[in-house]
């Protein structure tokens, strides 16, 4: 940790551009506790913004870190605004990347102050009640982690995959690991930081980073708080395939760099109180989905044989024959399914690339069968609970692949 | 009469046994050279093996490309690859080094090297030819498959091993070419070859794209029509648009 922080700081130091333009914009000197951190927002984004973070912190002096022109604000403003260059503009927008988190800590470090808030795009839909509970949350605990109220059709990859991984791996609440409006202490920004740099320093400034991941290797507390209502940034490049090789590649890579931690971690998750989500009233239209599950199970078993082993493979047969209104994968199926592609991205078993392109229709399967089960009249988030349960439940199954993946594998 | 029979064959086993006691020490010579490359090699190649595992090579590579070694050699790490290539040119060098020595040992005026040798090298660079292009074949065989599938195309199959054939005969092609094996002849199969598959899947795609281009045709048309309307005409409809899918 020491030597991470002593890079970041040799690396601030290389770049007086951020600092200068720093110390030239600052019309007073900033002394507060709370940096706020945006990414850029449009004009209107940017003063809606910043009067929601004005009613926020009426009492309090603000940091307010932007890459935008800042406009000049009145003389009784609590908020400081600081403008900063950043190193690279960000081709995936809607998520926070790697830049983002080095850019914040770095302002915080020069600024000293003790805790800071990453908002996300769309930020401008934030309630100022929601960005104090944010800030409240972050004076307690080192990560503090924004939880959506998601309507049942949204952020589907998160609730197959990224939030009952990174819970049954690393033993974390929160529901949405790759949120979008966080909090966090000096200490927790530093160690982003520290992971962005080895990102960063090889050019990927647009990668992810997973702080309920860094969080909990690091032992650090970590808190939920619910952010509602909040518009949620879309990509706007919609290519289901290479998004999803993009952001599952990244989690597959964590959890693979953080291998010796999550093997150790032990612990189950009590039991979160459900929200009440609209139910579906309409039956969804599956058939797109299913058409290319079908279509790929055709054509892609052969390379899903070098993944999956037989039982997972007669698992997937028996679902290709299914109607569409009784088909319904199996949450263990599924949670094997995700396994077996962590551990054959780790171990190479074919190009990663072409890995991840042969989950899409295993996904668009998944998808398929939690709209017909939510159709139904299961909540949404029951399923996602027991899903993640189940992931919880075939945890032993990964570590022990994952130690002896050359053992035999009915 | 029989003496002279009896003659010509002790000359004859003579000869051939001096040819043999000859040959042997060319060809001990040729072996041992094999035999302590192909051994230098593994040790070369185990060592390697052992500091590019200490130093985390694979890690490292991996952090820093996004596009890896490993992912043109797919069930081993790049430290395995390399460990690999560099046994196998101990072992080319210590048939270069054999083949020479053979030349030196054996009395005779045949200069067998001379011949020998530079055929050798082609035959390697055949070999590796034949590697590559199979290792491409795989490759892009794969990556239009699942192209194909998840752009839900219904002949993916049919298109990717149009694709893998393809390159394989390429290769073929060129390493007989290399090899020097067939003159015109390969060239000729190879031109019939190549067009014939390109002519195939061409008819292929374009036959099982027609129900598309129609469809979507006929989805613009509709669609030209259904934009006339407007709210307040007879014919106007509201279309019901149901909750769409957000994945992330």
């Amino acid at each position: 940790m020491a030597s991470a922080e002593t890079n970041i700081d040799l690396t601030s130091n290389a770049m007086p551009a951020t600092t200068a333009t720093t110390t030239a914009t600052t019309a007073t000197p900033a002394t507060a506790s709370l940096l706020v951190s945006l990414v850029p927002l449009s004009q209107e984004a940017f003063e809606a913004t910043l009067s929601n973070l004005a009613l926020a912190f009426p009492n309090d002096t603000v940091l307010v870190a932007t890459p935008d022109t800042a406009p000049q604000l009145s003389s009784g403003s609590p908020l400081r605004l600081i403008p900063y260059t950043p190193t690279a503009v960000s081709a995936t927008p809607w998520v926070l990347t790697a830049a983002d988190y080095l850019n914040t800590y770095k302002l915080a470090q020069e600024n000293r102050v003790t805790s800071c808030l990453l908002l996300g795009a769309e930020c401008q839909s934030l309630q100022p009640e929601t960005i104090r509970a944010l800030a409240s949350s972050t004076l307690a605990n080192d990560l503090s982690v924004a939880h959506y109220e998601l309507g049942p059709r949204e952020g589907l990859v998160n609730s197959a995959i990224l939030y009952p991984v990174t819970r049954a791996l690393f033993g974390t609440r929160p529901r949405f690991p790759l949120a979008i409006d966080l909090g966090l202490s000096l200490r927790m920004a530093g160690r982003l930081a520290a992971t962005a740099q080895r990102f960063t320093a090889s050019s990927q400034d647009d990668s992810f980073l997973w702080p309920l991941a860094e969080a909990a290797t690091a032992n650090f507390t970590i808190a939920e708080v619910e952010v509602t209502p909040r518009t949620i940034p879309q990509p706007v490049k919609r290519d289901l395939n290479s998004l999803l090789a993009l952001i599952a590649g990244s989690l597959f890579a964590d959890v693979d760099a953080k291998a010796s931690f999550w093997q150790r971690a032990r612990g189950t998750q009590p039991a979160q109180p459900l929200p009440q989500t609209a139910h579906v009233a309409e039956p969804p239209d599956t058939a797109p989905m299913l058409d290319a599950f079908r279509l790929a199970y055709t054509n892609l078993h052969e390379i899903w044989s070098l993944v999956l082993p037989p039982n997972s493979l007669l698992g997937l047969k028996k679902l290709s024959m299914l109607q569409p209104e009784s088909f319904r994968m199996p949450d263990n199926l599924w949670a094997r399914i995700v396994y077996d592609f962590i551990l054959a991205y780790r171990l190479r078993t074919i190009n990663r690339g072409h890995l991840l392109g042969a989950l899409t229709p295993l996904y668009l399967a998944w998808v398929a069968s939690h709209l017909t089960l939510i159709s139904t009249g299961t909540p949404p988030e029951k399923h996602i609970q027991d899903l993640a349960a189940a992931f919880e439940t075939d945890k032993p199954y990964l570590v022990s692949r994952w130690r002896w993946p050359d053992r035999f594998n009915p | 009469m029989w003496q002279q029979v009896e003659q010509a064959l002790r000359q004859s086993a003579q000869q051939v046994l001096y040819k043999l006691a000859s040959f042997l020490p060319a060809l001990i010579a040729l072996l041992l050279a094999l035999v302590i490359m192909t051994a230098i090699g593994m040790g070369l190649a185990a060592l390697l093996r052992r500091s590019l595992t200490a130093a985390k090579f694979d890690e490292r590579l991996a952090r820093n490309s996004s596009a890896t070694i490993s992912d043109w050699s797919p069930a081993h790490s790049p430290t395995a690859l390399l460990a690999r290539v560099v046994f196998w040119g101990c072992v080319a060098i210590g048939c270069f080094i054999g083949i020479s020595a053979f030349d030196a040992a054996f009395p005779g005026e045949s200069q067998i090297s001379i011949f020998v040798l530079p055929y050798l090298t082609h035959s390697i660079g055949a070999v590796l030819l034949l590697i590559a292009g199979t290792l491409i074949a795989r490759f892009l065989e794969r990556s239009v498959l699942i192209g194909a599938v998840n752009a839900k195309l219904q002949y993916a199959r049919f298109l990717s091993l149009g694709i893998k054939w393809l390159v394989l005969v390429l290769t073929a092609a060129m390493v007989l070419d290399h090899l020097q094996i067939g003159g015109a002849v390969v060239e000729l199969a190879f031109g019939i070859l190549f067009g014939g598959i390109v002519l195939t899947l061409a008819l292929a795609v374009g036959l099982g794209s027609r129900d598309i281009v129609s469809r979507s045709l006929e989805r613009s048309a509709d669609l030209r029509s259904n934009l006339d309307p407007i709210p307040g005409d007879p014919d106007f409809k509201a279309t019901t648009t149901s909750e769409p899918l957000r994945h992330f």
